[in-house]
C-alpha cells in the first residue's frame, strides 16, 4: 500500500467513525436514578442468600446447634429490620 | 501501511479524547441536573459510540502493524528491528509485542477491546457504565498519546529500507512466547475495568454493592489471564533460560506477581463487601493499588529502572508512566477523600476467629507479601538514590521472606472455609478441625518416615524443613477442602437421592462461585506441592566425549553423538543422549544450542523428560573452548509437573466459578414480624 493509498484509507476510516459516532439517534438506553428502596431490595436478596448458606452449612454439620441458633437469630433480626424499612418506604 | 497505521492511531486518540470530554460533561450535567442545549443522555451516547469507534481505529492500527510484519516492510523502523524474512509465521505475530512500540499498541488494543465489550453491555447499568467508560477513555488517552508522540510504532527509517531485518530476540522464539505476553497483558490491562468501575462507583456514590456483581466476571477473567500469563512465563523461563529453575525473583517477574497478589486479595475481600457490607474502603484501595501496580510493572519493564532478562526495551517513556501514575493516584486520593463517608461499613468484625477475620488475615498476608516484593524490587533504585550504589536484592532475600508467608497463606486457605461467619465457638472448632489437623500430623510422620528430615547429622536443613511443612499443610488443606465437598454432597444426596458423585456435581452447580473457589484452592495446594519439590533438586555438569556417561538420580546419560542442523532462521547443534534407568535404555534426549542468523545470538533449547515424580532436565551448554569437548548439564527436579497440573486445576476452577449457579431451591424462611421502623436507617450505606 503506497503512502497516498494509506492516507486515503485513513481518511475513509475517519469518515466512517465520525458518521457512526454522531449519527442522529433518538432512542438512548437510560435508567431512573437508583433509590434507597432499590438498594434495600438488593440487600434483602443478599440476606436471604446468607440465610440459605447458613441453613445449608448447618445441615452439612459445620455448626453446632447453639451456634446455628445464635447466627440464625442475628440474621433473621437483620432481615426483619430491613423488611420493616422496605415496608415503611413503600407505604410512604 | 505506515501512513494508514499512523492516521488510525491519530483518529483513535481523537476519539478517546472526545469520549473522555463528552462523557465527563454528560455525567456532570446528569449529576447536577443543569439544563443544556444538548441532552446529556445524547451526549453520553455519542461518547460511548466514540469509545466503540476507537476500538475499530486501534484495531486498524494493530492490523497495519501485523500486515507490515508479514509483508516484510523494513522501511518501518520497528519492523526492521524486530523481524526478518526467515522468521516463522507465528513469531511474526510475536513481533507485535517484542518491542516497546508494538507492546504499547497491543496494550492499547486490549484496553479498547475490553472497553468495546463494556460499552456494548452498558444496558445493565447505564450510568455506572458511562462512568466506567469515561475512566477507561482517560486511560486510553494516555496510551494513545504515548503511542502517537513518544513511541510511534510506524516511524520510518531514514534512508532506503534494508533487504532484511534484525530478527526477533531469540529468547522470544519459543512457542509459549506467542501466548505468554498477550495473556499477561490481558491480565494487566483487564484490571483497568474493575478499577474503572470501582472509581466510577465511588465518584457517583453508587448505592449498594451491585457494582461488584457487575464486575465480578471481569475481575475473575482478568485474574485468570494474569495467572495464566505468570505461569506461562514460568514455563518459558524453565524451558528456555536453561538454569534449571522457573522463578528467579527477577524484577519483571515480580512486576507481574505484585498485581496478582493484590488482585487475589481483592477477589477475596469483595466477598465480604457483597455478603456483609464490610471492608468497603479496603476494597476500593485494593483495586486502586492493583491497577497502579500494573502500571508500575509497565514502568519497570519499559523504563530500564531495574535490570532484567525480560526487560526487552528501555526508553524515556518511563517518565510518561511515572507522571500518569502520579495523576491516577492523585485522582484516587481526591475521590476517596471526597466520598469516604459513602464507604462506611454495615457491620464490624465481631471476633478474631471467624470467616471474616480469616478473609482479613488472608488480605493482610497477601499485602505483606506484595510489600516485601515491592521493597526488594525497588531496593536497587532506592539504594542508588540514597547511597549512590545500586544494591541488588537476590533470590535468597525473597525466599527467606516469601516462603513462610506463602505457607501461612496456604494454612489460611484451609482454615478460612471451616470457620463460621461472625464468631467461632470451641465446639465448632473441634467439629471442623479435628480431621484436617489429624491428617496434617499423619503427613508429618509420613514425610519423616520417607526421609524428609529438617535435621541431618545435627545440622538444620531449611529446604527440607519448609518442604516438610509445605507437604503437611497441603495434606491438611486438601482434607479440609475435600471434607467441604463431602459434607455438602451428603446433604444434597439426602435431599435428592443422588449418589455422592452426582450430588457433588449438583452441589458445585448450585454454588459455582464457592465450589469453583475451592477447586482453585485445590490447584494452589497442588502447585505448592510442586514448588516444595525444589528443595530436593539435584544437578550434574560434565564434559561428555562420545560414549561418555554421567549420572543424575536414577538416570544414566550416555552420549551417542552430536549433530548439526540449519535452516533459514538459525544453525543448531544437538547432543544425542541415550538415557538409561536400572541398566535399561529408556529414551533419547536431544538438548540443543542454536545460533540465530539475523541477530547472531545464541540460544539454548533445553531437553525435558517429565514424569509425575520429577523432570529430567538436560542442557547442552556448547563446547569447552580449551578442550573442545561438549559440556552437558543435567538436573533432576522433583515434582515440577505438579506445578503445571496445579495451574490446569486453577483454570478449571475459575471456569467453574465463572459459570452461573443454578437458581436456589425455594425454601420458606421463618422471619419474625416486622418491627416498627427505626428512626435511623438500619444499613448505613445506600443513601
Amino acid at each position: 500500500m503506497s503512502e497516498t493509498q494509506g492516507l486515503v484509507a485513513g481518511l475513509l476510516l475517519a469518515l466512517a467513525v465520525f458518521v457512526y459516532t454522531f449519527w442522529p439517534e433518538n432512542v438512548f438506553a437510560s435508567q431512573r436514578a437508583k433509590t434507597r428502596l432499590d438498594y434495600l431490595f438488593e440487600r434483602k436478596d443478599q440476606l436471604y442468600e446468607n440465610l440459605r448458606d447458613l441453613n445449608f452449612e448447618y445441615r452439612a454439620g459445620k455448626y453446632p446447634e447453639e451456634d446455628f441458633q445464635v447466627q440464625r437469630a442475628q440474621l433473621e433480626n437483620e432481615t426483619a429490620q430491613l423488611l420493616a424499612e422496605i415496608d415503611h418506604l413503600q407505604q410512604a | 501501511m505506515a501512513a494508514f497505521g499512523s492516521l488510525a492511531l491519530l483518529i483513535a486518540l481523537a476519539l478517546a479524547a472526545y469520549n473522555l470530554l463528552a462523557g465527563a460533561i454528560a455525567l456532570r450535567l446528569l449529576a447536577t441536573g443543569t439544563p443544556a442545549r444538548i441532552s446529556p443522555e445524547r451526549l453520553a451516547d455519542t461518547a460511548r459510540r466514540a469509545g466503540i469507534a476507537g476500538f475499530v481505529a486501534i484495531t486498524a492500527a494493530a492490523f497495519a502493524l501485523v500486515w507490515s510484519v508479514f509483508t516484510n516492510d523494513f522501511s518501518i523502523t520497528y519492523i526492521m528491528e524486530h523481524s526478518n524474512r526467515a522468521l516463522p509465521g507465528p513469531y511474526k505475530f510475536a513481533a507485535l509485542w517484542s518491542g516497546q512500540e508494538g507492546s504499547l499498541l497491543l496494550w492499547a488494543w486490549l484496553l479498547a477491546t475490553y472497553g468495546f465489550v463494556l460499552r456494548l453491555t452498558h444496558k445493565s447499568d447505564v450510568t455506572l457504565h458511562a462512568y466506567a467508560g469515561t475512566i477507561l477513555a482517560a486511560i486510553q488517552v494516555f496510551f494513545l498519546t504515548v503511542l502517537n508522540f513518544a513511541a510511534p510504532p510506524f516511524s520510518l527509517l531514514n534512508g532506503p529500507a534494508p533487504d532484511d531485518g534484525n530478527g526477533l530476540n531469540p529468547l522470544l522464539q519459543y512457542p509459549e512466547m506467542v501466548i505468554h505476553p498477550p495473556m499477561l497483558y490481558l491480565g494487566y490491562v483487564g484490571f483497568a475495568v474493575p478499577f474503572a468501575f470501582a472509581l466510577g462507583a465511588l465518584m457517583m456514590r453508587y448505592p449498594g454493592e451491585k457494582w461488584i456483581k457487575i464486575t465480578r466476571n471481569w475481575t475473575m477473567v482478568t485474574w485468570l489471564f494474569l495467572t495464566g500469563g505468570i505461569f506461562l512465563g514460568m514455563h518459558w523461563a524453565y524451558a528456555v533460560l536453561g538454569w534449571g529453575g522457573y522463578w528467579g525473583w527477577d524484577p519483571v517477574e515480580n512486576a507481574s506477581f505484585m498485581p496478582w497478589l493484590t488482585g487475589t486479595a481483592f477477589l477475596h475481600s469483595v466477598m465480604m463487601q457483597e455478603k456483609k457490607g464490610m471492608m468497603k474502603s479496603w476494597n476500593v484501595w485494593l483495586i486502586f493499588s492493583t491497577f497502579l501496580l500494573t502500571m508500575l510493572g509497565t514502568l519497570l519493564t519499559r523504563a530500564g529502572l531495574v535490570s532484567s532478562v525480560h526487560a526487552f526495551a528501555e526508553s524515556p517513556i518511563g517518565t510518561w508512566f511515572a507522571v500518569f501514575m502520579g495523576l491516577t493516584l492523585a485522582v484516587c486520593i481526591f475521590t476517596y477523600v471526597l466520598q469516604r463517608d459513602h464507604l462506611k461499613s454495615d457491620h464490624h468484625l465481631e471476633s478474631l476467629v471467624s470467616r471474616e477475620s480469616s478473609f482479613l488475615f488472608n488480605n493482610l498476608v497477601l499485602l505483606v507479601a506484595c510489600f516485601v516484593i515491592l521493597w526488594g524490587t525497588l531496593f536497587p533504585v532506592i539504594s542508588e538514590y540514597v547511597v549512590g550504589n545500586k544494591v541488588t536484592v537476590g533470590a535468597p532475600f525473597y525466599n527467606r521472606v516469601a516462603v513462610p508467608i506463602g505457607l501461612f497463606l496456604l494454612f489460611l486457605t484451609g482454615v478460612g472455609p471451616l470457620l463460621p461467619w461472625r464468631a467461632t465457638s470451641l465446639k465448632s472448632i473441634r467439629r471442623n478441625f479435628v480431621l484436617p489437623v489429624a491428617v496434617l500430623w499423619v503427613a508429618v510422620l509420613a514425610c519423616l518416615a520417607a526421609g524428609i528430615r529438617p535435621w541431618k547429622d545435627g545440622t538444620f536443613d531449611g529446604g527440607s524443613f519448609y518442604a516438610l511443612v509445605a507437604f503437611a499443610i497441603s495434606a491438611g488443606v486438601l482434607t479440609a477442602i475435600l471434607s467441604e465437598f463431602f459434607r455438602g454432597a451428603r446433604v444434597i444426596s439426602k435431599q435428592t437421592g443422588h449418589n455422592l458423585f452426582a450430588a457433588t456435581y449438583l452441589l458445585t452447580r448450585r454454588n459455582t462461585r464457592r465450589y469453583g473457589g475451592y477447586i482453585i484452592h485445590l490447584g494452589v495446594v497442588v502447585i505448592v506441592i510442586g514448588l516444595a519439590g525444589a528443595a530436593f533438586n539435584r544437578s550434574e555438569e560434565r564434559e561428555l566425549a562420545l560414549h561418555d556417561k554421567m549420572s543424575v538420580g536414577p538416570y544414566t546419560l550416555q552420549c551417542v553423538g552430536f549433530t548439526q542442523d540449519a535452516n533459514l532462521n538459525y544453525n543448531s547443534e544437538y547432543a544425542l543422549l541415550d538415557v538409561y534407568k536400572d541398566g535399561k535404555k529408556q529414551f533419547q534426549m536431544t538438548p540443543e544450542k542454536r545460533v540465530y542468523l539475523a541477530s547472531q545470538q545464541p540460544q539454548t533449547m533445553v531437553a525435558i523428560h517429565s514424569v509425575p515424580n520429577w523432570d529430567l532436565y538436560v542442557v547442552y551448554e556448547g563446547s569447552n573452548p580449551d578442550t573442545g569437548q561438549p559440556i552437558v548439564k543435567a538436573f533432576l527436579n522433583p515434582l515440577v509437573s505438579w506445578i503445571w497440573a496445579g495451574v490446569a486445576v486453577i483454570v478449571f476452577g475459575t471456569l467453574v466459578a465463572l459459570f452461573p449457579s443454578l437458581s436456589p431451591a425455594t425454601a420458606s424462611l421463618r422471619v419474625p414480624t416486622a418491627r416498627p421502623v427505626p428512626t435511623e436507617p438500619v444499613l448505613r450505606s445506600g443513601d
